[in-house]
């Protein structure tokens, strides 16, 4: 098991300032946000255009990237889920991946160091 | 050659061509607002912000030929001991196609008053609401308005009970306080009543800002509104030519006060604000320029032919001075989410350039003259009067729009924005359908959920 590792998760745009005062919250405060859209447990919904329907199945949702050597990993998993969470379909999933290596551009440093 | 033709004739063909010259320009107005509003919102609201700019001018057209411009005419006679109240005149005009370009040039004006409300009140409330308060505000709202102020007859005018007992008319031009204080309060009191939209203030009760979503839209909707204020203000100068005893005399010089006021507002208000926000947030700031020159020509909308032109500077000026502190005052101490600023732009601007008019009064030669004390009493009495009549009509018109439709959206609703939820549509579709039909791609939500993938199989626990 690696000492640094990666948290990605997808969550609800809305709550986003939420996510990251509890990211914060439990010490992990620096993080990565893209805006991204796609498909999960969310229904699909229906827009029309000029008379015809279609649907619209990938929904706006926002992409956090955290990485944490020092924190624990089920501090920050909590801290998101707690957070994002509506309990309504599309709230959102979260990944742990293992990261190898880090270096921090500014000062060279590596390892958990970088983080 | 010249003698044979008639004078009078004449001068009614070029003013009337001037008259619907200037209409259209003011028509110009409304894309202005579409966009400034368009700018002023998220992206997500655009398709309702849209679809509100445009039902202030097609259906307010329609209410204020059928109704609008009658309830001006009588609300004018009620007001008014030396008019004698008459149904049948005040609806002459609908079969009667000379009066066509005369109701058409107050239409544009009626319909700039309606479509101020909607910057106040985006982003959260029910279209249907909307659509009611619509046909309140061009049927009685801002119709009773220049039925008291304008055309000689009505409350605030010299024949009206007021105006006989102070002696002289309330001043307001081209419609500062009739046409946009009465937009500006109007979305005041809406903005107020609809409610702050979610997350503009913290659970402490402090401001968050929602920032709009294009300053391009809002920037350019400016300057598209800046130019129909030509027509808005040189064009209510209506006469320019004038048939006296056998001759024509060109109004050069009543043409030339209102185009100059009209500039020099426009410009002092942007640099006032340029000023003020330069000092305040550090930076000068786009919108708050933006909002500035339009305040600066609101405060002087009423003032143009009556001031001097440094008299237009001054008022220009402090209207654009007083956009930032003002707005953050309704935002920070009254908790308004008005999200355009239409209180700032149009209230405020407009009663404080109609009630100085007096204190910058300019002589036919340009001199400069005050206006008398009894002017400056009915300008304060003018305001008063429009401005109460203006809050409780839109109070009354909310308050039964909320009775019947409901004045806000779901929370749900509200957050996936009124594009999608309103009117089904995205003002700014990101991808687009591979197929027009579900193909049936289920995914972990499990039984019922279908998405249009293109996948065929089911490929389980998906993201």
């Amino acid at each position: 098991m690696s000492d640094i590792s990666l948290i990605i998760s997808y969550i609800r745009p809305d709550k986003l300032n939420e996510v990251k005062a509890a990211l914060s919250e439990v010490g992990a405060p620096s993080l990565t946000v893209s805006r991204v859209s796609g498909r999960g447990s969310q229904p699909a919904t229906t827009n029309q255009y000029r008379g015809e329907e279609y649907t619209v199945d990938l929904h706006e949702k926002v992409k956090i990237e955290c990485v944490v050597a020092d924190t624990p990993v089920s501090d920050v998993v909590g801290a998101i889920e707690a957070s994002a969470h509506t309990g309504e379909p599309g709230d959102g999933k979260i990944f742990v991946l293992p990261v190898e290596e880090a270096t921090q551009i500014r000062t060279g440093k590596t390892g958990t160091d970088a983080v | 050659m010249l003698l044979q033709l008639d004078p009078s004739a004449i001068a009614s063909g070029v003013n009337n061509v001037w008259i619907l010259t200037v209409c259209f320009l003011i028509f110009f107005m409304q894309p202005g607002f579409a966009l400034l509003e368009s700018g002023q919102v998220r992206a997500k609201n655009v398709g309702n912000v849209l679809m509100k700019n445009m039902t202030d001018w097609t259906l307010g057209v329609l209410v204020f030929f059928i109704i609008g411009s009658a309830v001006s005419a009588i609300v004018g006679a009620l007001t008014d001991p030396t008019t004698p109240l008459s149904i049948g005149s005040a609806f002459a005009y609908i079969n009667d196609p000379t009066a066509y370009v005369g109701w058409f040039f107050g239409a544009v004006f009626a319909m700039t008053a309606a479509t101020i409300v909607s910057g106040a009140v985006a982003g959260r409330m029910k279209f249907s609401a909307y659509v009611f308060v619509v046909v309140a505000m061009t049927a009685i709202i801002y119709p009773a308005m220049p039925g008291i102020a304008w055309g000689g007859t009505g409350l605030l005018t010299g024949n009206g009970f007021i105006g006989q007992i102070l002696g002289t008319g309330y001043l307001d031009f081209a419609g500062a306080t009739v046409v946009h204080m009465v937009g500006g309060l109007a979305g005041l009191v809406g903005a107020k009543m609809v409610g702050p939209r979610r997350g503009r203030f913290d659970s402490s009760g402090d401001s968050t800002p929602i920032p709009g979503h294009s300053m391009l839209l809002a920037v350019l909707g400016t300057l598209f509104l800046a130019f129909g204020w030509y027509g808005f203000n040189v064009g209510t100068q209506a006469t320019v030519l004038a048939a006296e005893s056998g001759s024509l005399a060109f109004q050069g010089g009543a043409l030339g006060q209102v185009v100059m006021n009209t500039t020099l507002g426009m410009g002092a208000g942007a640099v006032a604000a340029m000023i003020v926000s330069a000092s305040w947030q550090g930076k000068p700031d786009p919108l708050w320029v933006a909002n500035g020159l339009l305040a600066g020509l609101v405060a002087v909308t009423g003032a143009v032919p009556h001031v001097t032109w440094w008299g237009g500077v001054i008022l220009g000026g402090i209207a654009g001075a007083l956009v930032l502190p003002t707005y953050r005052w309704v935002v920070d101490s009254l908790k308004i989410d008005d999200v355009c600023g239409v209180f700032v732009v149009h209230g405020s601007a407009g009663a404080i350039g109609t009630i100085l008019i007096p204190l910058f009064g300019v002589t036919a030669s340009g001199g400069y003259t005050f206006l008398g004390v009894n002017q400056l009493v009915m300008q304060v009495v003018g305001v008063l009067v429009i401005g109460t009549w203006t809050v409780f009509a839109t109070i009354a018109a909310f308050g039964i729009a909320d009775a019947i439709f409901g004045l806000r959206v779901s929370e749900q609703e509200e957050e996936v924005g009124l594009d999608e939820s309103e009117h089904g549509i995205s003002a700014y579709p990101e991808f687009v359908p591979n197929e027009r039909r579900d193909s049936g791609v289920a995914t972990d939500g499990g039984a019922g959920i279908q998405t249009d993938g293109g996948a065929t199989e089911n490929t389980g626990d998906q993201k």
